[in-house]
C-alpha cells in the first residue's frame, strides 16, 4: 500500500518524511499537481459500477487499488507546469486529480474539505473558544469607526492578514504589526482589517499535532517583538511539555475542524498562560525538527503509513 | 484606496540563496552533490532557511 504525497521538488520537510518512508520499506507516490498534464500522468476509469485509477510520474506508479494515505504538504496548482496554462486548464486538471482521489478509500492528512474550512481565520478563532483556549479579543471589519472603537477599548493592538502577503511581483510580507490609537483608520473601508488585542509575551509557542500526537516548542521572544517570524533574538527553540489543559483543548480543535495534522501558534504571557494565535492546518514543522530534535516526521510517517481508521474521533488523548 | 492592512506590508527583499541540492526523481527527494539526501545535513537546512516558518511557496499561506 502506497503512501501519495502531493507537494512540490523543493519541497525539503517533506523530504523529512519520504526519507522515513523509505526507511520503513514504505511505497511511496510523490507528485507535484503542478507537473500534471505534463511530467505526471493520470487515468481514471468508472465503468461497469467500479472504479480505478492511476498515476504515474518520474517512473513510479500508483494504482488507486493500493492508495493508502494522501498528504497534502505543499502541493502547487494543478497544470501550473504545462506548456499552454490556463485557468481552464487548472480547473479540468483539479476535477480529474482530486475527483480521482476523493473516489479511492484513503486517509487524508488533511482533508481538502477540512483544510478549506481550516484555513479561515474567524472560524479558527470560533472554534479556539469553543474548545476552551484563551483568545484574544479580536475584531475583523470594514468599519473605520468600529476599528478606531476596539483600538481605543484595548489600546495595544495588533494587525494582521488572515490570508497572508499578497501574490504578485515584487513579493511582500506582512508580518503582524502593532498600532496605536492615533492610527487613520480610514482606510479600513478598503479591505476587511484583522485587530487583536496585543499579548505582550515571553515567548512563542508552535505546538504541531500529528493525528493525536504533540509536540510543543518555546522559544523566548525578544525585547518588544510582536512577530515571532520575524528578527532574531539569539534565542532557539526548545522542546517543552504541553500543559494538561492546553492537551485537552488541541485535541477538541482538531475533532471539531477534522484535522489529522495542524501547527498551532501561541503567545505565552509574561503569567505563562497560552494565548491562542492560530492554528495552521498544513503549518511548516522542519524548522521546529531541525531545532528541538522533536520526532514529528516519523510521527507523520507513521500516521500516513497506518493501516487502521483514523482514530482521532474516540482517542482524545496522545 | 489601498486596504489598510496593506499598509503595513514592504516588500520581502530578493533571496540570493542557491538552495545546495537538487531534486532526484528516483528517490524522491532533494539530494546533496555528493549523492546524500539533503535531510542527513540538518545544519545545511537550518542555514538555507527552507524549512522555516515563512518559507511557503507562493501557493500557500499555511506558515
Amino acid at each position: 500500500m502506497t503512501v501519495l504525497i502531493l507537494t512540490s521538488e523543493e519541497d525539503v520537510t517533506a523530504d523529512l518524511v519520504v526519507a522515513r518512508l523509505h526507511g520503513t520499506g514504505t511505497p511511496v507516490l510523490r507528485l507535484d499537481p503542478a507537473d500534471l498534464p505534463g511530467k505526471a500522468v493520470l487515468s481514471a476509469d468508472y465503468a461497469h459500477g467500479d472504479f480505478d485509477g492511476h498515476l504515474s510520474v518520474n517512473g513510479h506508479v500508483l494504482s488507486m487499488g493500493g492508495l493508502r494515505s494522501i498528504w497534502v504538504r505543499r502541493p502547487g496548482e494543478p497544470a501550473a507546469h504545462a506548456a499552454d496554462p490556463s485557468p481552464w486548464l487548472t480547473a479540468e486538471t483539479r476535477q480529474a486529480l482530486y475527483g480521482m482521489l476523493h473516489s479511492a478509500a484513503a486517509r487524508w492528512m488533511n482533508h481538502p474539505r477540512n483544510a478549506d474550512q481550516a484555513r479561515l481565520k474567524p472560524w479558527q478563532l470560533r472554534v479556539a473558544h469553543l474548545s476552551g483556549f484563551a483568545v484574544p479579543p479580536t475584531v475583523f471589519t470594514t468599519a473605520p469607526r468600529l476599528a478606531r472603537e476596539f483600538v481605543e477599548e484595548y489600546r495595544d493592538v495588533v494587525v494582521k492578514s488572515a490570508s497572508g502577503p499578497p501574490p504578485g511581483d515584487p513579493a511582500l510580507t506582512l508580518p503582524t504589526t502593532l498600532i496605536g490609537p492615533d492610527t487613520d483608520f480610514s482606510a479600513v473601508a478598503a479591505g476587511p482589517a484583522l485587530l487583536q488585542k496585543y499579548v505582550p509575551k515571553r515567548a512563542d509557542i508552535r505546538l504541531t499535532c500529528v493525528g493525536s500526537r504533540l509536540f510543543a516548542a518555546r522559544k523566548t521572544a525578544g525585547p518588544d517583538q510582536v512577530d515571532g517570524r520575524f528578527g532574531e533574538t539569539g534565542h532557539a527553540w526548545e522542546p517543552v511539555p504541553v500543559p494538561e489543559r492546553i492537551g485537552k483543548a488541541v485535541h477538541e480543535y482538531v475533532t471539531l475542524a477534522g484535522l489529522a495534522y495542524a501547527a498551532f501558534d501561541f503567545a505565552e504571557d509574561w503569567d505563562g498562560i497560552w494565548w491562542f494565535l492560530e492554528c495552521n492546518q498544513g503549518g511548516q514543522f522542519g524548522f521546529v525538527e531541525l531545532e528541538t530534535g522533536q520526532p514529528i516526521a516519523a510521527e507523520v510517517a507513521l500516521w500516513l503509513a497506518q493501516h487502521r481508521a483514523d482514530r482521532r474521533a474516540s482517542d482524545r488523548r496522545g | 484606496m489601498r486596504p489598510f492592512t496593506l499598509n503595513y506590508a514592504f516588500p520581502r527583499g530578493l533571496s540570493n540563496a542557491v538552495t545546495p541540492y537538487h531534486f532526484d526523481p528516483a528517490r524522491q527527494l532533494n539530494v546533496l552533490p555528493d549523492g546524500r539526501p539533503a535531510v542527513s545535513d540538518p545544519d545545511l537546512l537550518l542555514a538555507v532557511g527552507t524549512t522555516t516558518s515563512t518559507a511557503g511557496s507562493a501557493t500557500h499561506f499555511d506558515d
